[in-house]
């Protein structure tokens, strides 16, 4: 764990557990996200998600599952027969399993690009996004790569550094 | 002064965290987390009112320190607690 000016790094498998832990108590989590699995929807650092505890989980739902012992992620789910679960984050192509127990927390909306409102899980944004992304699996491969920024952010802030500077 | 309602230390994850019981919302995108020291002085003064200078004597008879030095430190503090508004008076 490090701090870094005024923020601090905990690992996963250290910091989900006490997430974990608190939605269980019944309260809710806003938890900074990282990554790029929920992408183009969340991006890396820049997102945060509000957890509750699961109730009514269904397929198209944004939900936190361990998916190997300590081993955490926050990804939709594409499918549940049974107990088996599988869920597919929106920026990957592949799928992990779980069972039904190892669904700790659901998201119920996600703070996104540093605003104060909430993009609800049940909103209309939330909704029109995923039928189509969901649907748009076949090509979402040329989708992420054509979202993907392939002049990576520090690139465009030294350019626009040279810009402004003359 | 005195600590509000509801609001409580952990432990979570090795660092003394302040956590609200009695609001719903835990948001680790905000953390209120106090050094060894100031965790010291929180557990000493749960349940109680008390003023900086209280804290000033509770870090002279725990802590190697200069009154001077322990009274300036527990004035900053006691703001400090209570700009975050986790203390009121």
């Amino acid at each position: 764990m490090k701090k870094v000016a005024n923020t601090l790094v905990i690992a996963n498998d250290i910091l989900i557990p006490e997430v974990v832990r608190l939605i269980d108590e019944g309260h809710t989590v806003t938890l900074p996200l990282r990554g790029n699995s929920m992408r183009p929807f969340l991006e890396d650092e820049r997102d945060k998600a509000l957890l509750k505890k699961p109730a009514d989980i269904k397929v198209g739902d944004p939900v936190l599952a361990e998916t190997a012992p300590s081993h955490y992620v926050l990804h939709r789910i594409v499918d549940i027969t049974g107990d088996k679960v599988t869920l597919r984050g929106d920026g990957n192509l592949g799928t992990e399993h779980c069972r039904l127990a190892d669904i700790k927390a659901t998201a119920i909306g996600f703070y996104r690009k540093g605003r104060d409102t909430l993009d609800s899980t049940s909103g209309l944004k939330w909704r029109v996004y995923s039928w189509w992304w969901t649907r748009l699996l076949p090509v979402r491969r040329y989708l992420l790569f054509a979202l993907h920024p392939h002049i990576p952010q520090r690139i465009k802030n030294k350019l626009h550094e040279k810009k402004s500077g003359q | 002064m005195k600590i509000k309602t509801g609001f409580r230390l952990r432990n979570i994850c090795g660092e003394n965290i302040i956590v609200a019981e009695g609001i719903e919302n835990i948001d680790f995108s905000k953390i209120i987390s106090l050094n060894d020291s100031a965790a010291y002085l929180w557990q000493q003064v749960e349940g109680k009112d008390f003023t900086a200078d209280d804290l000033a004597t509770l870090l002279c008879n725990e802590y190697d320190v200069d009154e001077t030095v322990a009274k300036a430190d527990a004035e900053a503090l006691a703001q400090q607690w209570l700009e975050t508004g986790i203390v009121e008076e």
